[in-house]
Protein backbone atom coordinates (compact mmCIF):
# COMPACT_ATOMS: atom_id res chain seq x y z
CA UNK A 1 0.00 0.00 0.00
CA UNK A 2 2.88 2.32 1.22
CA UNK A 3 4.47 1.19 -2.50
CA UNK A 4 2.05 3.20 -4.00
CA UNK A 5 2.64 6.01 -2.68
CA UNK A 6 6.56 6.03 -1.94
CA UNK A 7 7.39 5.06 -5.63
CA UNK A 8 6.36 8.14 -7.63
CA UNK A 9 8.88 10.05 -5.48
CA UNK A 10 11.97 8.70 -6.96
CA UNK A 11 11.84 5.34 -8.65
CA UNK A 12 9.12 5.79 -10.76
CA UNK A 13 10.04 10.02 -10.91
CA UNK A 14 7.40 11.16 -13.28
CA UNK A 15 9.86 14.30 -14.74
CA UNK A 16 13.37 12.43 -14.00
CA UNK A 17 12.47 8.75 -14.47
CA UNK A 18 9.18 8.21 -17.10
CA UNK A 19 9.94 11.74 -18.29
CA UNK A 20 6.52 13.28 -18.76
CA UNK A 21 5.25 16.71 -17.80
CA UNK A 22 8.37 18.42 -19.44
CA UNK A 23 6.57 21.68 -20.61
CA UNK A 24 5.68 22.87 -17.35
CA UNK A 25 9.00 21.67 -15.68
CA UNK A 26 11.00 23.82 -17.95
CA UNK A 27 8.68 26.27 -18.94
CA UNK A 28 8.00 27.50 -15.35
CA UNK A 29 11.01 26.75 -13.77
CA UNK A 30 12.71 29.92 -13.34
CA UNK A 31 12.02 30.75 -9.85
CA UNK A 32 11.45 28.18 -7.11
CA UNK A 33 8.66 29.94 -6.11
CA UNK A 34 7.14 29.02 -9.33
CA UNK A 35 7.62 25.50 -9.07
CA UNK A 36 5.78 25.42 -5.92
CA UNK A 37 2.69 27.22 -7.06
CA UNK A 38 2.45 24.66 -10.32
CA UNK A 39 3.48 21.38 -8.27
CA UNK A 40 0.63 22.65 -6.04
CA UNK A 41 -1.72 22.86 -8.90
CA UNK A 42 -0.81 19.60 -10.68
CA UNK A 43 -1.34 17.72 -7.13
CA UNK A 44 -4.54 19.15 -6.71
CA UNK A 45 -5.68 18.04 -10.78
CA UNK A 46 -3.60 14.59 -9.55
CA UNK A 47 -6.05 14.12 -6.60
CA UNK A 48 -9.45 15.15 -8.12
CA UNK A 49 -8.86 13.20 -11.32
CA UNK A 50 -7.44 10.34 -9.48
CA UNK A 51 -10.00 9.73 -7.36
CA UNK A 52 -12.94 10.67 -9.52
CA UNK A 53 -11.59 8.37 -12.51
CA UNK A 54 -11.46 5.52 -9.42
CA UNK A 55 -14.83 6.42 -8.49
CA UNK A 56 -16.09 6.03 -11.78
CA UNK A 57 -14.53 3.36 -13.32
CA UNK A 58 -17.34 0.97 -14.04
CA UNK A 59 -19.90 4.13 -14.92
CA UNK A 60 -17.15 5.23 -17.71
CA UNK A 61 -17.62 2.84 -20.71
CA UNK A 62 -14.41 1.65 -22.37
CA UNK A 63 -15.30 3.01 -25.80
CA UNK A 64 -15.39 7.14 -23.95
CA UNK A 65 -13.11 6.84 -21.64
CA UNK A 66 -10.42 8.89 -22.38
CA UNK A 67 -12.92 12.08 -23.54
CA UNK A 68 -14.55 10.96 -19.91
CA UNK A 69 -10.90 11.45 -18.73
CA UNK A 70 -10.28 14.69 -20.47
CA UNK A 71 -13.53 15.93 -18.94
CA UNK A 72 -12.99 15.47 -15.66
CA UNK A 73 -9.30 17.16 -15.87
CA UNK A 74 -10.02 19.93 -17.51
CA UNK A 75 -12.92 20.89 -14.81
CA UNK A 76 -10.46 20.37 -11.98
CA UNK A 77 -7.79 22.40 -14.26
CA UNK A 78 -10.12 25.28 -14.58
CA UNK A 79 -10.87 25.15 -10.51
CA UNK A 80 -7.40 25.63 -10.21
CA UNK A 81 -7.37 28.45 -12.55
CA UNK A 82 -10.25 30.39 -11.64
CA UNK A 83 -9.25 30.07 -7.18
CA UNK A 84 -5.48 30.85 -8.64
CA UNK A 85 -6.62 33.94 -9.98
CA UNK A 86 -9.27 34.90 -7.43
CA UNK A 87 -6.57 34.34 -4.36
CA UNK A 88 -3.09 34.24 -5.85
CA UNK A 89 -3.42 36.37 -8.44
CA UNK A 90 0.60 36.95 -8.52
CA UNK A 91 1.50 33.32 -9.04
CA UNK A 92 -1.48 33.30 -11.38
CA UNK A 93 0.27 35.98 -13.24
CA UNK A 94 3.95 34.39 -13.43
CA UNK A 95 2.49 31.00 -14.59
CA UNK A 96 0.78 32.30 -17.51
CA UNK A 97 -0.39 29.91 -20.15
CA UNK A 98 0.83 26.91 -18.22
CA UNK A 99 -2.23 26.98 -16.13
CA UNK A 100 -4.95 25.71 -18.57
CA UNK A 101 -2.18 23.48 -19.93
CA UNK A 102 -1.90 21.40 -16.77
CA UNK A 103 -4.56 19.78 -18.89
CA UNK A 104 -2.45 18.35 -21.25
CA UNK A 105 0.39 17.62 -18.64
CA UNK A 106 0.89 13.45 -19.85
CA UNK A 107 1.79 12.65 -15.95
CA UNK A 108 -2.65 13.34 -15.04
CA UNK A 109 -3.65 11.21 -18.22
CA UNK A 110 -1.24 8.91 -17.73
CA UNK A 111 -2.21 8.13 -14.16
CA UNK A 112 -6.16 8.16 -14.83
CA UNK A 113 -5.42 5.39 -18.01
CA UNK A 114 -2.18 2.91 -16.11
CA UNK A 115 -3.26 2.94 -12.52
CA UNK A 116 -7.24 5.09 -11.30
CA UNK A 117 -9.00 3.39 -13.26
CA UNK A 118 -8.00 -0.50 -12.23
CA UNK A 119 -7.49 0.61 -8.63
CA UNK A 120 -9.49 1.31 -5.56
CA UNK A 121 -9.77 5.05 -4.81
CA UNK A 122 -7.52 4.68 -1.48
CA UNK A 123 -4.72 3.54 -3.51
CA UNK A 124 -5.61 5.90 -6.42
CA UNK A 125 -5.02 8.83 -3.67
CA UNK A 126 -1.81 7.29 -2.85
CA UNK A 127 -0.27 7.08 -6.14
CA UNK A 128 -1.71 10.87 -7.05
CA UNK A 129 0.18 12.31 -3.59
CA UNK A 130 2.95 10.65 -4.64
CA UNK A 131 3.19 11.17 -8.50
CA UNK A 132 2.47 14.44 -7.59
CA UNK A 133 5.19 15.25 -4.65
CA UNK A 134 7.56 13.30 -7.07
CA UNK A 135 6.56 16.36 -9.62
CA UNK A 136 7.01 18.65 -7.53
CA UNK A 137 10.40 18.03 -6.04
CA UNK A 138 11.59 17.00 -9.25
CA UNK A 139 10.70 21.02 -10.68
CA UNK A 140 12.06 22.70 -7.23
CA UNK A 141 14.96 20.81 -8.22
CA UNK A 142 15.40 22.22 -12.03
CA UNK A 143 14.09 25.81 -10.94
CA UNK A 144 16.48 25.79 -7.27
CA UNK A 145 19.49 25.21 -10.02
CA UNK A 146 18.27 27.32 -12.50
CA UNK A 147 17.44 30.17 -9.74
CA UNK A 148 20.54 30.32 -8.00
CA UNK A 149 23.02 30.52 -11.44
CA UNK A 150 20.57 32.09 -13.15
CA UNK A 151 19.52 35.45 -10.70
CA UNK A 152 21.47 34.56 -7.54
CA UNK A 153 18.35 34.33 -5.45
CA UNK A 154 16.17 31.87 -4.01
CA UNK A 155 12.05 32.84 -3.92
CA UNK A 156 10.07 31.66 -1.62
CA UNK A 157 6.93 32.61 -0.09
CA UNK A 158 7.09 36.21 1.61
CA UNK A 159 6.37 35.07 5.49
CA UNK A 160 6.00 38.23 8.26
CA UNK A 161 8.99 40.32 7.78
CA UNK A 162 10.43 37.71 5.82
CA UNK A 163 10.75 39.19 2.17
CA UNK A 164 10.44 35.77 0.85
CA UNK A 165 14.15 36.52 -1.70
CA UNK A 166 17.40 35.10 -0.38
CA UNK A 167 19.94 36.45 -2.04
CA UNK A 168 23.00 34.62 -3.09
CA UNK A 169 26.37 36.50 -2.19
CA UNK A 170 29.20 36.31 -4.65
CA UNK A 171 26.05 35.16 -7.59
CA UNK A 172 23.22 37.99 -7.19
CA UNK A 173 25.49 40.50 -8.66
CA UNK A 174 26.37 38.81 -11.31
CA UNK A 175 24.29 35.95 -12.27
CA UNK A 176 24.95 33.70 -15.65
CA UNK A 177 21.85 34.62 -16.78
CA UNK A 178 21.55 31.97 -19.32
CA UNK A 179 20.17 29.54 -16.90
CA UNK A 180 17.17 31.36 -16.72
CA UNK A 181 16.47 31.41 -20.52
CA UNK A 182 15.14 27.99 -22.93
CA UNK A 183 18.51 27.49 -23.04
CA UNK A 184 19.54 26.69 -19.89
CA UNK A 185 16.87 25.13 -19.31
CA UNK A 186 17.32 22.49 -21.12
CA UNK A 187 20.92 21.95 -20.84
CA UNK A 188 20.44 22.06 -16.96
CA UNK A 189 17.47 19.36 -17.56
CA UNK A 190 19.80 17.32 -19.80
CA UNK A 191 22.49 17.12 -16.97
CA UNK A 192 19.95 16.60 -14.49
CA UNK A 193 18.75 13.63 -16.15
CA UNK A 194 22.77 12.50 -16.59
CA UNK A 195 23.36 12.57 -13.07
CA UNK A 196 19.99 10.42 -12.37
CA UNK A 197 21.04 8.00 -14.69
CA UNK A 198 24.32 7.69 -13.64
CA UNK A 199 23.02 7.04 -9.41
CA UNK A 200 20.71 4.41 -11.25
CA UNK A 201 23.47 2.86 -12.54
CA UNK A 202 25.76 3.09 -9.35
CA UNK A 203 23.07 1.53 -7.57
CA UNK A 204 22.32 -0.65 -10.18
CA UNK A 205 25.76 -1.87 -10.21
CA UNK A 206 25.98 -2.32 -5.90
CA UNK B 1 -28.03 1.27 -31.45
CA UNK B 2 -29.22 1.65 -27.86
CA UNK B 3 -25.72 1.18 -26.53
CA UNK B 4 -24.39 3.90 -28.34
CA UNK B 5 -27.36 6.00 -27.25
CA UNK B 6 -26.71 4.47 -23.69
CA UNK B 7 -22.70 5.51 -24.01
CA UNK B 8 -23.46 8.97 -25.52
CA UNK B 9 -25.88 9.84 -22.74
CA UNK B 10 -23.50 8.87 -19.87
CA UNK B 11 -20.78 11.71 -21.47
CA UNK B 12 -23.69 14.00 -21.47
CA UNK B 13 -23.93 13.42 -17.92
CA UNK B 14 -20.22 14.46 -17.39
CA UNK B 15 -20.07 16.79 -19.22
CA UNK B 16 -23.58 18.61 -18.01
CA UNK B 17 -21.95 17.53 -14.23
CA UNK B 18 -18.24 18.99 -15.04
CA UNK B 19 -20.25 22.53 -16.54
CA UNK B 20 -22.45 23.02 -13.60
CA UNK B 21 -19.43 22.68 -11.19
CA UNK B 22 -17.43 24.98 -12.98
CA UNK B 23 -20.26 27.59 -12.98
CA UNK B 24 -21.23 27.47 -9.82
CA UNK B 25 -17.00 28.04 -8.96
CA UNK B 26 -17.14 30.85 -11.49
CA UNK B 27 -20.01 32.25 -9.87
CA UNK B 28 -18.29 32.60 -6.29
CA UNK B 29 -15.04 33.51 -7.79
CA UNK B 30 -15.49 35.77 -10.68
CA UNK B 31 -16.59 38.77 -8.49
CA UNK B 32 -13.83 38.35 -6.40
CA UNK B 33 -11.28 38.41 -9.50
CA UNK B 34 -13.02 41.55 -9.98
CA UNK B 35 -12.76 43.34 -7.14
CA UNK B 36 -8.77 42.27 -6.83
CA UNK B 37 -7.98 43.58 -9.82
CA UNK B 38 -10.06 47.12 -9.27
CA UNK B 39 -8.27 46.96 -6.24
CA UNK B 40 -4.48 46.62 -7.75
CA UNK B 41 -5.14 49.26 -10.29
CA UNK B 42 -6.27 51.65 -7.30
CA UNK B 43 -2.85 50.51 -5.21
CA UNK B 44 -0.70 51.19 -8.43
CA UNK B 45 -2.46 54.97 -9.10
CA UNK B 46 -1.95 55.89 -5.56
CA UNK B 47 1.61 55.30 -5.99
CA UNK B 48 1.76 56.80 -9.50
CA UNK B 49 -0.04 60.19 -8.23
CA UNK B 50 3.19 61.15 -5.84
CA UNK B 51 0.24 62.42 -3.56
CA UNK B 52 -1.39 65.22 -6.35
CA UNK B 53 -5.25 64.48 -6.80
CA UNK B 54 -6.21 61.68 -8.94
CA UNK B 55 -9.16 63.14 -11.59
CA UNK B 56 -11.73 60.99 -13.62
CA UNK B 57 -10.38 58.14 -16.30
CA UNK B 58 -10.95 59.99 -19.74
CA UNK B 59 -10.95 57.12 -22.40
CA UNK B 60 -8.94 57.56 -25.27
CA UNK B 61 -10.09 55.86 -28.48
CA UNK B 62 -8.06 56.57 -31.72
CA UNK B 63 -6.19 53.51 -32.17
CA UNK B 64 -3.21 54.19 -30.78
CA UNK B 65 -1.26 53.10 -28.09
CA UNK B 66 -3.07 55.12 -25.72
CA UNK B 67 -6.38 54.00 -24.33
CA UNK B 68 -6.63 56.51 -21.80
CA UNK B 69 -5.38 58.93 -18.82
CA UNK B 70 -6.11 60.38 -15.39
CA UNK B 71 -5.32 63.96 -15.10
CA UNK B 72 -3.75 64.79 -12.02
CA UNK B 73 -4.16 68.04 -10.33
CA UNK B 74 -2.21 69.85 -7.93
CA UNK B 75 -4.44 73.00 -6.37
CA UNK B 76 -6.87 72.63 -9.68
CA UNK B 77 -3.82 72.92 -11.97
CA UNK B 78 -3.29 69.82 -13.93
CA UNK B 79 0.62 69.26 -13.79
CA UNK B 80 1.11 65.47 -14.93
CA UNK B 81 -1.32 62.94 -16.61
CA UNK B 82 -1.43 59.11 -15.60
CA UNK B 83 -1.51 57.74 -18.96
CA UNK B 84 -2.43 53.77 -19.91
CA UNK B 85 -0.35 52.97 -22.64
CA UNK B 86 -0.13 49.58 -24.35
CA UNK B 87 2.89 47.93 -25.75
CA UNK B 88 4.48 45.05 -27.70
CA UNK B 89 5.27 42.37 -25.40
CA UNK B 90 7.30 39.21 -25.90
CA UNK B 91 4.29 36.49 -25.85
CA UNK B 92 1.28 39.19 -25.39
CA UNK B 93 0.46 43.22 -24.97
CA UNK B 94 2.46 44.93 -21.87
CA UNK B 95 0.14 47.07 -20.01
CA UNK B 96 1.21 50.14 -18.56
CA UNK B 97 0.32 53.01 -16.57
CA UNK B 98 3.21 55.85 -16.57
CA UNK B 99 2.48 59.39 -14.95
CA UNK B 100 4.06 61.66 -17.70
CA UNK B 101 4.61 65.84 -16.57
CA UNK B 102 2.59 67.73 -19.07
CA UNK B 103 5.88 68.44 -20.46
CA UNK B 104 6.50 64.74 -21.40
CA UNK B 105 9.11 63.54 -18.36
CA UNK B 106 8.25 60.01 -17.06
CA UNK B 107 7.76 60.88 -13.78
CA UNK B 108 7.37 56.79 -12.75
CA UNK B 109 5.79 53.76 -14.87
CA UNK B 110 4.70 50.54 -13.50
CA UNK B 111 3.86 46.53 -15.42
CA UNK B 112 0.08 45.98 -15.26
CA UNK B 113 -1.20 42.69 -17.00
CA UNK B 114 1.70 41.17 -19.50
CA UNK B 115 2.26 37.64 -20.09
CA UNK B 116 5.70 37.83 -20.19
CA UNK B 117 8.75 35.08 -19.11
CA UNK B 118 8.87 34.78 -15.92
CA UNK B 119 12.58 35.76 -14.48
CA UNK B 120 13.13 37.53 -17.47
CA UNK B 121 10.87 39.77 -19.45
CA UNK B 122 8.68 39.49 -15.76
CA UNK B 123 11.41 41.37 -14.25
CA UNK B 124 10.19 44.75 -15.72
CA UNK B 125 6.81 44.18 -12.71
CA UNK B 126 10.00 45.30 -9.93
CA UNK B 127 9.99 48.97 -9.44
CA UNK B 128 13.72 49.41 -9.95
CA UNK B 129 13.42 48.19 -13.47
CA UNK B 130 11.59 51.33 -14.86
CA UNK B 131 14.38 53.30 -13.07
CA UNK B 132 15.74 53.27 -16.54
CA UNK B 133 13.36 55.30 -17.78
CA UNK B 134 12.17 57.52 -14.87
CA UNK B 135 13.50 61.20 -15.39
CA UNK B 136 13.80 60.77 -19.23
CA UNK B 137 11.83 62.92 -21.67
CA UNK B 138 12.03 66.45 -21.93
CA UNK B 139 14.71 67.28 -23.26
CA UNK B 140 16.42 63.72 -23.10
CA UNK B 141 15.47 60.05 -25.31
CA UNK B 142 13.24 57.84 -23.38
CA UNK B 143 15.61 54.64 -24.21
CA UNK B 144 13.56 51.90 -26.08
CA UNK B 145 17.34 50.48 -28.02
CA UNK B 146 19.76 48.73 -25.99
CA UNK B 147 22.40 51.13 -27.71
CA UNK B 148 20.61 54.34 -25.38
CA UNK B 149 21.21 52.19 -22.48
CA UNK B 150 24.11 52.12 -19.52
CA UNK B 151 26.07 49.06 -19.67
CA UNK B 152 24.78 48.09 -16.25
CA UNK B 153 21.10 48.86 -17.76
CA UNK B 154 22.10 46.72 -21.06
CA UNK B 155 23.55 44.02 -19.24
CA UNK B 156 20.42 43.51 -16.74
CA UNK B 157 17.86 43.59 -19.91
CA UNK B 158 19.39 40.47 -21.58
CA UNK B 159 17.45 37.80 -23.15
CA UNK B 160 14.25 40.15 -22.45
CA UNK B 161 14.87 43.03 -24.87
CA UNK B 162 11.67 42.25 -26.35
CA UNK B 163 10.22 43.09 -23.19
CA UNK B 164 12.48 46.12 -23.07
CA UNK B 165 12.09 47.49 -26.18
CA UNK B 166 8.06 47.36 -25.93
CA UNK B 167 7.99 49.15 -22.65
CA UNK B 168 10.21 52.13 -24.51
CA UNK B 169 8.64 52.90 -27.02
CA UNK B 170 5.18 52.24 -25.51
CA UNK B 171 6.51 55.14 -23.15
CA UNK B 172 7.62 56.99 -25.96
CA UNK B 173 4.13 57.61 -27.55
CA UNK B 174 3.16 58.25 -23.80
CA UNK B 175 5.27 61.37 -23.62
CA UNK B 176 4.44 62.83 -26.78
CA UNK B 177 0.74 61.78 -26.13
CA UNK B 178 1.12 63.75 -22.74
CA UNK B 179 3.13 66.88 -24.73
CA UNK B 180 0.27 67.02 -26.91
CA UNK B 181 -2.62 67.18 -24.13
CA UNK B 182 -0.23 69.95 -22.54
CA UNK B 183 -1.60 71.75 -19.60
CA UNK B 184 -5.24 72.88 -21.12
CA UNK C 1 1.29 42.59 -36.69
CA UNK C 2 0.98 41.71 -40.32
CA UNK C 3 0.89 38.33 -41.68
CA UNK C 4 4.46 37.77 -42.29
CA UNK C 5 5.81 39.44 -39.07
CA UNK C 6 2.83 36.23 -37.79
CA UNK C 7 5.13 34.25 -39.25
CA UNK C 8 8.23 34.71 -38.54
CA UNK C 9 7.50 35.52 -34.80
CA UNK C 10 6.04 31.79 -34.82
CA UNK C 11 8.39 30.20 -36.74
CA UNK C 12 11.59 31.71 -35.34
CA UNK C 13 11.10 33.88 -33.09
CA UNK C 14 8.37 32.34 -30.38
CA UNK C 15 9.79 28.84 -32.24
CA UNK C 16 7.27 26.74 -30.11
CA UNK C 17 9.51 24.62 -29.02
CA UNK C 18 12.50 26.32 -28.56
CA UNK C 19 11.46 29.10 -26.69
CA UNK C 20 7.96 28.83 -25.21
CA UNK C 21 8.58 24.59 -24.08
CA UNK C 22 5.50 23.46 -25.51
CA UNK C 23 5.45 20.47 -27.69
CA UNK C 24 8.45 19.11 -25.75
CA UNK C 25 7.46 15.36 -24.68
CA UNK C 26 7.53 14.64 -29.11
CA UNK C 27 10.19 16.59 -29.44
CA UNK C 28 12.08 14.79 -26.99
CA UNK C 29 10.58 11.23 -27.91
CA UNK C 30 10.14 10.87 -31.62
CA UNK C 31 13.42 12.82 -32.64
CA UNK C 32 15.20 9.46 -33.31
CA UNK C 33 14.90 9.21 -36.49
CA UNK C 34 14.55 12.19 -39.35
CA UNK C 35 11.55 9.99 -40.63
CA UNK C 36 9.02 9.64 -37.83
CA UNK C 37 10.65 13.35 -36.63
CA UNK C 38 9.18 14.62 -40.41
CA UNK C 39 6.00 12.89 -40.31
CA UNK C 40 5.12 14.21 -36.48
CA UNK C 41 5.87 17.64 -37.91
CA UNK C 42 3.37 17.47 -40.88
CA UNK C 43 0.91 15.69 -38.51
CA UNK C 44 1.43 18.52 -35.77
CA UNK C 45 1.43 21.51 -38.38
CA UNK C 46 -1.51 20.02 -39.50
CA UNK C 47 -3.70 19.62 -36.65
CA UNK C 48 -2.81 22.71 -35.04
CA UNK C 49 -4.18 24.77 -38.11
CA UNK C 50 -7.23 23.21 -38.02
CA UNK C 51 -7.40 23.46 -34.07
CA UNK C 52 -6.72 27.01 -34.32
CA UNK C 53 -9.73 27.99 -36.96
CA UNK C 54 -12.11 25.91 -35.04
CA UNK C 55 -11.62 26.93 -31.55
CA UNK C 56 -11.54 30.42 -32.56
CA UNK C 57 -14.73 29.81 -34.23
CA UNK C 58 -16.45 28.56 -31.10
CA UNK C 59 -14.64 31.19 -28.84
CA UNK C 60 -16.02 33.66 -30.89
CA UNK C 61 -20.08 32.52 -31.76
CA UNK C 62 -20.45 30.17 -28.73
CA UNK C 63 -18.44 30.83 -25.42
CA UNK C 64 -18.46 34.73 -25.50
CA UNK C 65 -22.33 35.25 -27.31
CA UNK C 66 -23.06 32.50 -23.99
CA UNK C 67 -20.75 34.57 -21.57
CA UNK C 68 -19.03 30.97 -20.62
CA UNK C 69 -15.63 32.33 -21.54
CA UNK C 70 -14.58 30.33 -18.11
CA UNK C 71 -15.63 27.02 -19.76
CA UNK C 72 -12.61 27.59 -22.62
CA UNK C 73 -9.61 24.99 -21.57
CA UNK C 74 -12.29 22.56 -21.21
CA UNK C 75 -13.90 23.06 -24.81
CA UNK C 76 -10.67 23.49 -26.61
CA UNK C 77 -9.13 19.93 -25.51
CA UNK C 78 -12.32 18.55 -26.23
CA UNK C 79 -12.13 20.49 -29.77
CA UNK C 80 -8.65 18.75 -29.91
CA UNK C 81 -9.40 15.39 -29.19
CA UNK C 82 -12.58 15.45 -31.47
CA UNK C 83 -10.44 17.01 -34.29
CA UNK C 84 -7.85 14.49 -33.68
CA UNK C 85 -10.42 11.47 -33.90
CA UNK C 86 -11.63 12.80 -36.90
CA UNK C 87 -8.88 13.51 -38.82
CA UNK C 88 -7.41 10.48 -37.99
CA UNK C 89 -10.52 8.44 -39.49
CA UNK C 90 -10.59 10.99 -42.80
CA UNK C 91 -7.02 10.50 -43.87
CA UNK C 92 -7.62 6.61 -43.25
CA UNK C 93 -10.27 6.62 -45.48
CA UNK C 94 -8.66 9.08 -48.42
CA UNK C 95 -5.31 7.92 -48.09
CA UNK C 96 -4.23 5.10 -46.63
CA UNK C 97 -0.58 5.54 -47.15
CA UNK C 98 -0.43 8.89 -45.78
CA UNK C 99 -2.30 7.11 -42.66
CA UNK C 100 0.44 4.44 -42.50
CA UNK C 101 2.69 7.45 -42.23
CA UNK C 102 1.05 9.44 -39.82
CA UNK C 103 -1.62 6.98 -37.99
CA UNK C 104 1.26 6.45 -35.11
CA UNK C 105 1.29 9.78 -33.95
CA UNK C 106 -1.77 11.00 -34.14
CA UNK C 107 -3.12 10.00 -30.63
CA UNK C 108 -0.65 11.02 -29.59
CA UNK C 109 -1.45 14.87 -30.33
CA UNK C 110 -4.22 15.31 -28.56
CA UNK C 111 -2.06 15.55 -25.40
CA UNK C 112 0.85 17.72 -27.32
CA UNK C 113 0.78 21.08 -25.20
CA UNK C 114 1.67 22.65 -28.56
CA UNK C 115 -1.55 22.58 -30.03
CA UNK C 116 -3.74 23.39 -26.89
CA UNK C 117 -1.30 26.48 -26.46
CA UNK C 118 -1.90 27.99 -29.86
CA UNK C 119 -5.39 28.03 -29.52
CA UNK C 120 -5.03 29.73 -25.85
CA UNK C 121 -2.36 31.93 -27.09
CA UNK C 122 -4.45 32.87 -30.28
CA UNK C 123 -7.53 34.01 -27.78
CA UNK C 124 -4.94 35.86 -25.52
CA UNK C 125 -3.44 37.71 -28.42
CA UNK C 126 -6.71 38.90 -29.63
CA UNK C 127 -6.38 37.35 -32.86
CA UNK C 128 -8.86 37.50 -35.89
CA UNK C 129 -9.83 33.97 -37.70
CA UNK C 130 -7.28 34.59 -40.60
CA UNK C 131 -4.29 35.42 -37.96
CA UNK C 132 -5.35 32.67 -35.96
CA UNK C 133 -5.05 30.03 -39.09
CA UNK C 134 -1.92 31.97 -39.71
CA UNK C 135 -0.39 32.09 -36.47
CA UNK C 136 -1.39 27.72 -36.63
CA UNK C 137 -0.11 26.99 -39.42
CA UNK C 138 3.36 28.93 -38.69
CA UNK C 139 3.49 27.27 -34.80
CA UNK C 140 3.33 24.30 -36.42
CA UNK C 141 5.91 24.80 -39.13
CA UNK C 142 8.47 25.97 -36.01
CA UNK C 143 7.56 22.69 -34.52
CA UNK C 144 8.62 20.75 -37.65
CA UNK C 145 11.94 22.70 -38.46
CA UNK C 146 12.81 22.39 -34.78
CA UNK C 147 11.96 18.70 -34.59
CA UNK C 148 13.49 17.99 -38.14
CA UNK C 149 17.05 19.76 -37.03
CA UNK C 150 17.11 17.49 -33.87
CA UNK C 151 16.81 14.27 -35.66
CA UNK C 152 19.41 15.34 -38.11
CA UNK C 153 21.19 15.95 -35.33
CA UNK C 154 20.68 12.93 -33.52
CA UNK C 155 21.16 10.30 -36.19
CA UNK C 156 24.76 11.98 -36.42
CA UNK C 157 24.80 11.19 -32.90
CA UNK C 158 24.21 7.57 -33.31
CA UNK C 159 28.12 7.24 -34.77
CA UNK C 160 29.73 9.40 -32.11
CA UNK C 161 30.96 7.79 -28.71
CA UNK C 162 28.88 9.75 -26.04
CA UNK C 163 29.34 9.23 -21.90
CA UNK C 164 27.12 6.40 -20.29
CA UNK C 165 25.32 8.68 -18.07
CA UNK C 166 24.45 10.86 -20.87
CA UNK C 167 23.00 8.31 -23.85
CA UNK C 168 19.61 8.92 -24.96
CA UNK C 169 17.52 11.36 -23.73
CA UNK C 170 19.76 13.67 -21.49
CA UNK C 171 22.08 13.96 -24.41
CA UNK C 172 19.01 15.24 -26.65
CA UNK C 173 17.93 17.72 -23.90
CA UNK C 174 21.72 19.11 -23.96
CA UNK C 175 21.58 18.94 -28.01
CA UNK C 176 18.10 20.99 -27.53
CA UNK C 177 19.80 23.47 -25.14
CA UNK C 178 22.26 24.42 -27.65
CA UNK C 179 19.86 24.60 -30.58
CA UNK C 180 17.52 26.62 -27.85
CA UNK C 181 21.10 29.23 -27.73
CA UNK C 182 21.68 29.37 -31.30
CA UNK C 183 17.41 30.35 -31.83
CA UNK C 184 18.89 33.37 -29.53
CA UNK C 185 19.68 34.76 -32.51
CA UNK C 186 16.10 35.39 -33.76
CA UNK C 187 14.48 38.18 -31.53
CA UNK C 188 11.82 41.45 -32.34
CA UNK C 189 15.44 43.45 -33.28
CA UNK C 190 15.33 41.31 -36.51
CA UNK C 191 11.60 41.51 -37.36
CA UNK C 192 11.75 44.88 -37.15
CA UNK C 193 15.05 45.46 -39.49
CA UNK C 194 13.39 42.69 -41.76
CA UNK C 195 9.72 44.59 -41.83
CA UNK C 196 10.64 47.90 -40.82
Amino acid sequence: MLKDFTKGIIKENPVFIIVLGLCPALGVSTKVVNSIGMGAGVIFVLLGSNIFVSLLKDFIPEKIRIPSYIVIIASFVTVVEMVMEAFIPALYDSLGVFVPLIVVNCIILGRAEAFANKNTVKSSILDALGMGIGFTLALMLISLVREVFGLGTITLFPIGNFSGVIEIPGISNAPVRVFGLAAGALLVMGFLKALFNWVGELRRVK
Amino acid sequence: MKEIFKTGAKLAVICAVAAISLGIVNAVTDPIIIAARAARLNAALQKLSLGFEIGELVAVDDGSAVTGYYPLTDAGNIIAYIIKVIGAGYADDLNLLSAISIKGKILSAVLMENSETPGLGKEAENASYMEMFTGKGDGSVIPFRKSQLEHDDADSITGASITFIGIGKALNKASEFAINLGGM
Amino acid sequence: MSYIGIIITFVFINNFILTQFLGLCPFIGVSKNVESAVGMGFAVTFVMALASISTWVIYNYILIPLDIEFLQTITFILVIAALVQFVELVIQKISPALYKALGIFLPLITTNCAVLGIALINVRNDFNAIESFIAGIAAGFGFLLAILLMSTIRVKLDSEWVPKPFRGIPIAFITGGLMALAFMAFDNALLNNLLG
